[in-house]
């Protein structure tokens, strides 16, 4: 039964993906009076990059030509995991915090090689600066799940937002704190303005696709969109797992559903009404924001370790 | 036990033999290689069969009393010998092509001290008794000591007598930390430290001397500055021996010191609160120096600093553990610190091996100049970047598997832990966290440098693939490295059962079926299903791309899209673009190197030598106008390596306190060779007279 919780997750995030940053999109329009595209625009983009021919350029090799998938495919697995319609993990053994960000790794380890592999100089940089902002944002991210994972008493993200949910994660201030953190840290992980700009090809999270084309392109950017699901779903499995099932029961999972929907979808209404209202930061700057986000983890912590 | 005498018998009769044919160069190199690995499989059974019975013992009267020739062979002996047996076969089997250049620098001589150097890291971790163990570790020193200066260049040689100098302060600190034992039990058999109560004093001083001491040995900051000079001068299956074998003799007498030898008295939490603390700041600095360096096995040198660190951090886990009586916990952090030992061992052996056939194939390590590799050496860069992978601890690999213990290890210490140590245990998991996020980004800059884009030299556009022997022996560390993580379910519960018996206690589950558990902190990991599920999934997606590319056509194109700039060489992505990037944000964590190295200089100014071969080239690229420089020392004045900017506040009072204690051993030390050998043996004579009065 929870084999088929796990599938559907994973093949919900990533049938969705589109949709919701076709919704962004569309806010984004809205925000800058323009009329914008349909909120299924991504969908036609994918469908028209699906049927075009492939060009492999210049120094590209097998790396490029793995990158696409493995890119995907991680976060799909890592959807697939998450304690997402449910307040347990559908699949246990991939439901560790530590698991799931070190299989998030992988991804940002092949993107950057990726883009190291095409040779061209707008791509690399594109592909470093990513990795480091995965520097950056990390010690946030572990602290936070640190703090929640004592508060829960266990690294398993079901258990801590099983513990979240029944409000039996004690102290409940270092939660709130870290939950405020961990929601930070995500939206920076979400590659979104004033950090980048998701989609301009000298950007951080977009540049390093300057070298890909045809259906490995659409993959890509279908990993992309999929990526930003998935990170701010890690925020709403563990810090909102309200709504969630609690029993395996038909009727509780497709409460669970429809809630995660609602909440993912206010979740991402809510990052696009930021991305939008915020200047660009130059990325020489991202340090600071993130000492800021370190500052609130930390602040999770010194609760946690005077336990109020 | 009989196995591993007789291989060391053999290692030295191979020794022998391959000195005495040194004249006929190809003979000698077949002798040693053949020899060596003989004696790595016949040490390897040994060593394995050990892993699963009681300890054995072995004694000989030697002709002093002090000096009973006491072996001791137990689960933990068992485990490093076949540990090193393993390393050292992959490093006998890939001499057999690997030193076909080193004829005309004494291949003899290489096959001699190795034979030796292995033969001396297994006695060191067999014997017994303090006098003989001192005598074994000096003679690794100076075996690898003789290996690392085997190229006599310049640099080598500086490496070489800087690693000679931390080898012997940490001899230093090692003795004092024995005698210290000796002079409260007055014999220098460890069996009578081992039951001797020591009050708790005596046992914080002799756990600390040894700590450092042999902390020195395994390359954990703050005495990590010989690691990436020597380690890197030697010929790369040595290195490898060194990264991945040597360095890990630290850690065991860590373990042996604490658990073994102090067992008896008992640990103090502070102790574990030292070494988690070492740990991380080992690793972050380790990985953070790494991703400076142009030169590949410079970086997987520090690499090896950082690695030190996270076995650290399982290490001082399990003495928590241990001092605080939490059994869950002393068994977690010990089996995450040994298992990481055994994977450090395979996939450092493997990088090295990997930038030694870089080497061999391209004759530079020097990123800078390499590149578009991994189309004319395909199965070197499938092997490196496996071993890239392994070390970023990405799943189901086997470097995730032993961080993953190290994290539950660190989160479950939290859990059970009081105010302070939780905020201790936040800042080692902080840390292994940004060593994580640097690691990978230091493995995307190894590999994609070396092997990916376009070849940016001749060198590199003529590379070719190593002979069939390097190619093996990368493959089989390559195939170790992968049975490692998808098999960490069977592999667990024998590192499990290890720590047990350092522990002595029962074994706690670790392993059911193909899952790993960790009982305190109640999650699992199957590395195994994983594995399959990540294949399945990522073919899934490479079918379906692929098959819309049947459709839709597939065509390639020779010019790289550089957003519409005519697109040169220059424009690929260097070590130094990636160096330059982190350093704009982990700036002060540079400073505090260029204080540290200017202390080194004021040091070497007192030695009457300079140990930083980087200032002069620094110096002669700034004196150049016409702009001649290679792209490398270009590099280097532009980059990252060379700092003239004033190290800031922080670094400052770092510097001071390093520079006092600079020019305080440069006062002990005048810069001659004679009068510091007239040191050592005036150290070794008032050694002598203390255990006669103590006796």
């Amino acid at each position: 039964m929870t084999i088929i919780v796990a599938i559907l997750q994973a093949v919900l995030l990533v049938t969705l993906a589109p949709l919701f940053s076709g919704i962004t999109r569309k806010i984004r329009a809205k925000m800058h009076s323009r009329k914008g595209t349909s909120i299924m625009q991504d969908y036609y983009d994918l469908a028209k990059l699906w049927r075009r021919c492939e060009v492999k350029e210049g120094g590209s090799g097998i790396i490029s030509r793995l990158t696409p998938p493995i890119f995907l495919g991680s976060f799909i697995l890592v959807a697939a995991g998450l304690p997402l319609v449910m307040q347990a993990c559908p699949v246990p053994f991939l439901g560790d915090i530590i698991t799931v960000l070190y299989l998030m790794a992988l991804p940002r380890f092949m993107f950057a090689l990726g883009s190291i592999d095409s040779a061209g100089s707008y791509t690399a940089i594109g592909g470093v600066r990513e990795l480091l902002v995965g520097v950056l944002v990390e010690p946030s991210l572990i602290l936070v799940l640190f703090v929640a994972a004592i508060a829960a008493g266990s690294t398993n993200l079901g258990i801590m937002a099983n513990a979240v949910g029944t409000l039996q994660a004690y102290p409940f201030v270092a939660i709130v704190v870290a939950g405020v953190a961990c929601a930070m840290a995500c939206y920076i992980e979400m590659g979104k303005l004033p950090f980048d700009l998701a989609e301009a090809e000298q950007e951080i999270q977009e540049g390093p696709l300057a070298a890909y084309s045809g259906p490995s392109l659409a993959m890509i950017k279908l990993g992309v969109s999929v990526k930003q699901l998935v990170v701010a779903s890690l925020f709403v499995a563990i810090f909102l797992p309200f709504g969630a099932a609690t029993t395996a029961a038909p009727l509780d999972l497709l409460v669970g559903l429809v809630s995660f929907l609602f909440k993912l979808l206010i979740v991402m209404l809510i990052a696009s009404v930021i991305e939008n209202s915020v200047m660009r930061a130059r990325y020489k700057y991202l340090g600071r924001y993130t000492w800021f986000v370190v500052g609130i983890a930390s602040l999770s912590l010194v609760f946690l370790v005077i336990g109020i | 036990m009989e196995l591993i005498l007789l291989s060391l018998g053999l290692s030295c009769v191979t020794g022998v033999f391959s000195l005495v044919t040194s004249k006929a160069h190809a003979a000698s190199k077949t002798i040693a290689c053949i020899g060596g690995m003989a004696a790595a499989v016949l040490s390897f059974s040994g060593g394995i069969g050990a892993l699963f019975q009681t300890a054995t013992y072995a004694s000989w009267v030697g002709p002093m009393p002090f000096t009973n020739f006491t072996l001791l062979l137990n689960p933990l002996a068992g485990l490093l010998i076949a540990v090193i047996a393993a390393l050292a076969f992959a490093a006998w089997l890939y001499g057999l092509s690997y030193f076909d250049e080193y004829y005309d620098k004494g291949i003899g001589i290489i096959g001699f001290f190795m034979n030796l150097f292995i033969a001396s890291m297994n006695l060191v971790i067999l014997a017994d008794n303090a006098f003989w163990f001192l005598v074994f570790f000096e003679l690794m020193s100076l075996t690898s000591y003789v290996l690392v200066i085997i190229d006599q260049t310049e640099k080598s040689l500086k490496g070489g007598f800087l690693y000679l100098i931390m080898a012997h302060i940490g001899f230093l600190m090692i003795a004092l930390s024995f005698f210290t034992m000796a002079s409260a039990t007055g014999s220098l058999e460890f069996e009578s430290f081992r039951t001797c109560a020591f009050a708790p004093g005596i046992a914080t001083i002799a756990f600390v001397l040894a700590f450092f001491g042999f902390g020195a040995k395994a390359g954990m900051v703050p005495f990590h500055s010989w690691l990436p000079q020597a380690h890197p001068a030697a010929p790369s299956n040595v290195s490898a021996l060194m990264s991945g074998g040597m360095i890990k003799i630290g850690i065991f007498g860590i373990l042996k010191v604490c658990f073994d030898l102090l067992g008896v008295a008992g640990g103090e939490i502070s102790w574990g609160v030292l070494v988690i603390v070492i740990g991380a700041v080992s690793s972050v600095l380790g990985v953070v120096y790494a991703l400076g360096e142009h030169d590949l096995k410079s970086l997987l040198a520090y690499h090896s600093v950082e690695n030190i660190g996270i076995i650290l951090l399982g290490v001082g886990v399990g003495i928590y553990g241990w001092a605080a009586d939490l059994p869950w916990l002393a068994a977690v952090g010990l089996l995450a610190g040994l298992y990481h030992l055994v994977n450090h061992a395979m996939f450092k052996g493997l990088l090295f091996l990997g930038a030694g056939s870089v080497l061999h194939a391209t004759g530079t390590r020097n990123m800078e100049v390499l590149g578009g590799l991994a189309r004319l050496m395909p199965v070197t860069a499938v092997c490196f970047l496996i071993g890239s992978l392994a070390i970023s601890a990405i799943p189901p690999l086997n470097g995730f598997v032993s961080e993953w213990f190290t994290y539950q290890g660190l989160i479950g210490a939290a859990m059970d832990g009081d105010l302070v140590m939780r905020i201790v245990f936040a800042f080692a998991v902080v840390a292994l966290a940004i060593t994580g996020a640097l690691a990978v980004t230091c493995f995307v800059k190894a590999f994609g440098v070396t092997f990916l884009a376009r070849p940016r030299s001749d060198a590199a556009e003529k590379a070719h693939e190593v002979p069939a022997p390097m190619l093996i022996a990368m493959v089989m560390l390559t195939v170790t490295c992968v049975l490692l993580g998808i098999g960490a379910a069977f592999v667990a519960p024998s590192i499990s059962s290890i720590a047990a018996s350092i522990l002595v206690a029962p074994a706690v589950p670790v392993a059911e079926g193909t899952t790993l558990i960790s009982l305190d902190t109640v999650s699992v990991v199957s590395p195994l299903i994983m594995a399959v599920l990540m294949a399945v999934v990522i073919a899934i997606c490479v079918l379906v791309r692929n098959a819309a590319n049947r459709k839709a056509g597939i065509k390639s194109d020779p010019q790289t899209w550089a957003c519409g700039y005519e697109f040169d060489l220059t424009m690929e992505t260097l070590a130094s673009t990636v160096g330059a990037n982190v350093k704009n944000f982990m700036g002060p964590l540079y400073a505090i190197r260029y204080g540290v190295n200017r202390a080194g200089e004021a040091v070497s100014r007192l030695l009457g030598r300079t140990l930083n071969p980087e200032k002069r080239s620094t110096e002669s690229a700034q004196h150049d106008p016409e702009g001649t420089l290679s792209r490398f020392d270009r590099d280097r004045v532009h980059g990252i390596a060379p700092a003239e900017k004033r190290a800031p506040a922080l670094s400052n009072s770092v510097f001071s306190v390093v520079n006092d204690l600079g020019s305080w051993f440069g006062r002990m030390e005048s810069g001659d060779f004679r009068t510091y050998i007239v040191y050592i043996v005036g150290a070794l004579i008032f050694f002598l007279a203390l255990i006669i009065l103590v006796r």
